[in-house]
């Protein structure tokens, strides 16, 4: 009977305890998100796949600087040293975040002495939970042809472009499809003012380390005489600091205008080019 | 009789209850810091998302911190930090303890303090004990501390670059000032 009456008592301490012991775990903060739908990350590892834009947008107040290089057709033999010994199209791009949607941006390329200046603006963020299930941005740029002694105004050295990129990632995939204007002012020959393209651009990341990427862009409609959409391939090389992107590519520009009005160069004949982006992030 | 001493129980726990005081102090906006050294490099990262509480009746200290809001200055690196620490399954920082020291709510002098209890970061928890300053500020109550953060402790891989690791040690700074609030209100 004692104890029975013992255990009884016991039982009611124990479960004292225990209302005491859920009210102070009750007192703990409630765990929070800051953001309860944050966004994908790192749809593709830089802000242009080799040739073409993506909608991976520079950060607010970072500065990213690019150096784009691609050299002569690698099927030009040892005797070219694999297209290193030809001529090289290099462009020096600087682009800078105002906002975590939205940068400007200005750079300078070989061919033509071109020097192009871009926006871009990230409308919509595909989001983890899938509530957005895409990423949407849209570039703006104006190119200016400034190599000397040609005869042509101001005005007419000018092009303008602009494009849509829709992105998803799926896993470690990611995929985009860029609609894209391209407008010259004045150009040669049979040349077309207008160009319309579709850019593919496909991404695969192997690790933190690593991904692979390739991108493909159709001209639709009217192309010029002698041109052929462009393919390339590339492998990604995340350094930690930059970002390392080794490619091969049959176009030896480097912006999607220019990548549509003169690729003479066919991807799938094995007429296709070593290239290399380097890309490094600064704080201010 | 055990009818009687639960009762007796019961009757204390609710005078306990009538003598406790009805307020903790609690913030949403406490900064937090770490400090990260490679060779020849170092970097810092910051949040002021540090939610806290601190109840010296349940004599309770809570801390916690949303990872994905540290930021070191570059979005590429902050992404990094994220996939490190793993941020989309293990998206908090937590220290849950108590106060080991005693603290003078009636002084308004900054005192020494230090808590112990468990840290738990990349879903792996340790009992840690943490020296700190506490200074009562009319309503609000001011607090810092520091203390260095072992990576290894809690399974996180330094990140690298190129040939360097990130040193394994992190030091961390926290600062905060909390604001009184009814219980029933937290």
């Amino acid at each position: 009977m004692n104890v029975c009456k013992f255990a009884n008592f016991g039982f009611t301490v124990f479960f004292l305890h225990l209302v005491l012991l859920v009210e102070s775990m009750n007192a703990q903060l409630p765990r929070e998100r800051a953001d309860a739908d944050p966004p994908v990350d790192r749809l593709f590892w830089a802000s242009y796949s080799i040739g073409i834009s993506t909608v991976e947008s520079v950060s607010a107040r970072n500065l990213n600087s690019t150096v784009k290089h691609t050299f002569g057709l690698v099927d030009g033999g040892i005797d070219h040293f694999f297209g290193l010994d030809d001529g090289a199209n290099t462009r020096l791009g600087l682009e800078y975040g105002f906002h975590d949607r939205f940068s400007m941006g200005i750079g300078r390329m070989t061919f033509n002495k071109l020097v192009d200046m871009h926006a871009k603006y990230n409308i919509l963020r595909q989001t983890v939970s899938g509530s957005t299930p895409v990423e949407l941005a849209v570039k703006t740029s104006v190119g200016i042809n400034t190599f000397p002694g040609t005869g042509r105004d101001f005005s007419e050295r000018l092009n303008y472009f602009v494009s849509v990129m829709i992105a998803r990632k799926m896993g470690n995939f990611s995929l985009q499809a860029t609609p894209m204007y391209a407008h010259f002012n004045r150009v040669s020959g049979n040349n077309e003012k207008q160009l319309f393209g579709l850019g593919i651009v496909a991404g695969l990341a192997l690790n933190d380390r690593f991904s692979l990427g390739a991108e493909y862009l159709p001209v639709i409609g009217d192309r010029n005489p002698g041109t052929y959409d462009t393919a390339a391939v590339t492998l990604n090389i995340d350094t930690g600091g930059h970002i390392f992107q080794l490619f091969f590519t049959s176009s030896q520009w480097h912006n999607e205008s220019f990548i549509m009005a003169n690729n003479r160069d066919r991807f799938w004949e094995g007429e296709f080019r070593f290239g290399f982006n380097i890309h490094r992030v600064f704080g201010f | 009789m055990n009818i009687l001493l639960s009762l007796i129980i019961l009757l204390f726990c609710g005078v306990c209850d009538d003598v406790r005081q009805d307020v903790a102090y609690i913030t949403d906006s406490g900064h937090v810091e770490f400090t990260s050294r490679v060779p020849l490099h170092t970097f810092t990262g910051s949040s002021d998302h540090l939610h806290g509480l601190i109840d010296f009746d349940e004599n309770l200290v809570d801390f916690y911190l949303d990872l994905s809001t540290l930021k070191s200055g570059i979005g590429r690196r902050d992404r990094d930090i994220y996939r490190t620490l793993n941020v989309d399954d293990y998206p908090f920082a937590e220290f849950t303890g108590t106060l080991s020291t005693s603290f003078d709510q009636n002084s308004s002098e900054t005192q020494q303090v230090e808590v112990q209890g468990e840290f738990t970061i990349h879903g792996v928890t340790r009992n840690v004990t943490i020296q700190g300053t506490m200074q009562k500020q009319g309503e609000e109550l001011y607090l810092t501390a520091e203390w260095i953060l072992n990576l290894e402790d809690y399974d996180i891989e330094p990140p690298g670059i190129l040939f360097y690791r990130v040193n394994e040690e992190q030091e961390l700074r926290i600062e905060a000032t909390l604001n009184s609030a009814p219980k029933e209100e937290i």
